[in-house]
């Protein structure tokens, strides 16, 4: 169990410093994509939703520590992403969800709830407005999260693509 | 009994691990004013905040841009005692006859780089290159040569976060340059607005805004922007004015901390008022 923790958690620890530091040069009207969301729902599917659970509370942990923003905020939503997109996980399905099409469904799923609820959780909803959040910063950044899960699926041995 | 409760566990141990790890963020979110919580989050910015420049270094590595750096500090200086300049200019009319030598506190910069940024449509925090140990502390003003970028949020021995005017969770207290009409700034995801200003006030696109004198987060007269549009409510007596801010918040990279802290008699003044209410 251990070690199985170490090497996602060096992986989220590396996403999460080039998301503060090379992510925010593609950045598109302030919308960018969220790295280490998509190692979290890659782990989510691999070891199982309880492991995922767990893994999206310390990767939250660490990218809220790296962030220097709310304390708590990605914990929440990381493991709330993560425990969701857990039920898409299967042991006999691994393969088919982590290399083909379906994975990238699945990580557009998670990013999603995972920026939607963010933004819930750390801004003023009802001076916003739902529709803007949902749109803004659920919607939108989880399609350009998606757009950076495809290089995971082409890369990934044994790919299907 | 026992049996039931390891099968209770057992059977239910994502639902149990999601609510317990969830309510232990909620409580870790709502405490984030708390000493504790504030040592351990400067104590990992101070961390994090140096993988960060290590990598961020990287991007400059060939790029020698001290001179421009100078340059710029030298602009940001003018830029402020310019508009000091101004406000003084419109402000002598009315005080010609009442006038006395005012004491022009001349601002000390501290030139800082981003080194990560958490860019958001709704949050925006970035952290700087300069900390505890070169005279930053918390409250102090972020500024560019064109306008005010933000405010010092937490501070570490080497390293500091910036919260800037694009975040939803500051307001500032601003002034229109033109009549000293007061109102408050916020980000509401998409544009900074100033929010129910009456319509009889003699306000036009194209006016200056700076922070108010009025303002407890940043000195009087640092320039903030121009007003970008107007909008009526629906009965129309009051107006919501759109801010185009001089500085391109997205863009920065190098800016200068303002080392000036907030008056502390005037915030306890201020809390003194509060609790007799």
């Amino acid at each position: 169990m251990y070690r199985k923790f170490l090497k996602p958690i060096l992986y989220v620890v590396i996403l999460t410093i080039l998301q503060f530091t090379f992510v925010p040069l593609i950045s598109v009207d302030g919308i960018i994509p969220n790295l280490p969301l998509i190692t979290i729902i890659y782990y989510t599917l691999v070891y199982g939703q309880l492991f995922g659970t767990f893994f999206g509370f310390t990767a939250g942990l660490i990218f809220d520590l790296a962030s220097g923003g709310l304390l708590g905020a990605s914990m929440f939503t990381f493991t709330i992403s993560a425990f969701l997109c857990g039920y898409f996980s299967n042991e006999n399905k691994i393969e088919q969800n982590t290399s083909t099409f379906i994975f990238a469904g699945i990580v557009f799923i998670g990013a999603v709830i995972n920026c939607f609820i963010y933004s819930a959780v750390s801004t003023r909803i009802q001076e916003l407005g739902f529709f803007f959040l949902f749109l803004n910063t659920g919607l939108l950044p989880a399609v350009y999260t998606v757009i950076f899960c495809v290089p995971v699926l082409i890369l990934k041995p044994g790919s299907n693509l | 009994m026992r049996n039931f409760v390891s099968k209770f566990f057992y059977d239910f141990k994502e639902y149990i691990a999601l609510i317990v790890l969830s309510i232990f963020s909620l409580y870790l979110l709502t405490g984030n004013e708390k000493p504790q919580i504030k040592k351990i989050k400067t104590f990992a910015l101070g961390n994090f905040a140096f993988l960060n420049s290590a990598v961020s270094s990287l991007k400059d590595f060939f790029i020698d841009d001290s001179e421009i750096e100078r340059l710029k500090k030298e602009n940001a200086r003018l830029i402020l005692e310019v508009n000091l300049l101004r406000k003084y200019g419109l402000e002598n009319e009315e005080l010609r006859n009442m006038l006395s030598f005012r004491d022009t506190s001349s601002f000390k910069l501290l030139p800082a780089s981003v080194i990560s940024k958490m860019v958001s449509k709704v949050q925006g925090i970035y952290i700087l290159n300069k900390g505890y140990s070169d005279g930053v502390r918390f409250g102090m003003p972020a500024i560019t040569d064109k306008g005010l970028v933000g405010i010092v949020s937490d501070v570490s021995e080497n390293f500091c976060s910036i919260r800037t005017i694009e975040n939803s969770n500051l307001s500032i207290a601003v002034t229109i340059q033109k009549n000293n009409v007061e109102g408050i700034m916020s980000w509401d995801g998409r544009q900074l607005v100033i929010k129910d200003i009456p319509t009889t006030y003699d306000v036009e696109e194209g006016d200056r805004i700076e922070t108010s004198d009025f303002s407890t987060l940043f000195p009087p007269a640092i320039p903030v922007g121009i007003i970008g549009k107007k909008q009526s409510n629906v009965l129309g007596l009051l107006h919501n004015l759109t801010v185009k801010p001089f500085v391109d918040i997205k863009s920065i990279k190098n800016l200068f901390i303002v080392k000036i802290q907030p008056s502390k008699q005037i915030i306890e003044l201020q809390e003194k008022f509060h609790k007799r209410k």
